[in-house]
């Protein structure tokens, strides 16, 4: 477990990505509708993110590599934030602090996956 | 990848609706005084309805979560009665001496154009964002 394409902390760091985009794409799409009446904000739903860095990936035979396709993540809609009169329920501070908070964590992320590449990269090479 | 794509082009299409309400504004500040529109009528304001954009998204045929972009509904004439205007000097002027003058208030434009831009601001900043992280992602090959 301890080979340098250590496919468990690949797959981990890959999700940590994919649900960072996800949270992006879901402020993005709350800041474009800043303004619509009757718009209610979404956010990434934590137990599907949580499922998909939780959940083993599953291979359908023994003699297959376990892929590391991560559980579908889903959007709800944000609870608690009281809508303005009409009826949005879109925070643009919260939301902008969402994208960099998931800017943050793609990066922190990406710096790893790099790390690891770079390291496969040196053995491709000889060591040169 | 196909996500960000749909992040950025909600953001867009943001951009393109604020830029929308930004015009609307400016030329109702613009027509604040035109009594002579094409039918006779002193001008009527113009408002902007937003409204989510849910049916061109790529991913939402395929049942993924993408965002959700906005897109300018309609935009549709403000009823409120015109302003009256004592000027018996106007070649518009009544047979009492009063202007009709457009339903236009300069304040509530200016409180839309404030708003606008801001929302504006905000879509170029997520857009800035969005771009960060497709440039951190194709570090990746390097």
């Amino acid at each position: 477990m301890n080979s340098i394409s250590d496919s468990a902390l690949v797959a981990a760091l890959r999700r940590q990505m994919t649900i960072a985009v996800a949270k992006q794409v879901a402020s993005a799409g709350n800041l474009a509708n800043v303004d619509t009446p009757d718009y209610k904000a979404v956010e990434v739903n934590f137990e599907s993110a949580l499922d998909a860095r939780l959940t083993p990936p599953t291979a359908t035979h023994a003699a297959h590599f376990s892929t590391t396709t991560p559980g579908a993540i889903t959007t709800k809609e944000t609870q608690g934030v009281t809508p303005r009169r009409d009826g949005n329920t879109v925070q643009l501070d919260q939301e902008l602090l969402a994208m960099n908070r998931a800017g943050g964590d793609f990066s922190a992320a990406q710096t790893a996956l790099a790390a690891k590449f770079r390291l496969v990269r040196y053995a491709l090479n000889e060591s040169r | 990848m196909s996500t960000l794509s749909s992040a950025i082009n909600a953001s867009a299409s943001a951009l393109s609706a604020e830029r929308t309400r930004i015009e609307v504004a400016v030329s109702n500040m613009a027509n604040a005084e035109s009594t002579r529109g094409p039918d006779g009528q002193p001008y009527r304001r113009r408002d902007v309805v937003l409204a989510p954009d849910r049916t061109s998204s790529f991913d939402a045929a395929l049942g993924r979560a993408g965002a959700v972009g906005v897109n300018v509904a309609a935009v549709v004439e403000d009823q409120a009665p015109f302003r009256r205007r004592y000027e018996p000097s106007h070649p518009d002027a009544d047979a009492e001496g009063f202007v009709t003058l457009p339903n236009v208030e300069a304040q509530n434009e200016m409180v839309d154009l404030i708003g606008a831009s801001r929302a504006y601001q905000a879509n170029l900043t997520a857009i800035g964002l969005i771009r960060e992280l497709v440039a951190k992602a194709l570090e990746l090959g390097r």
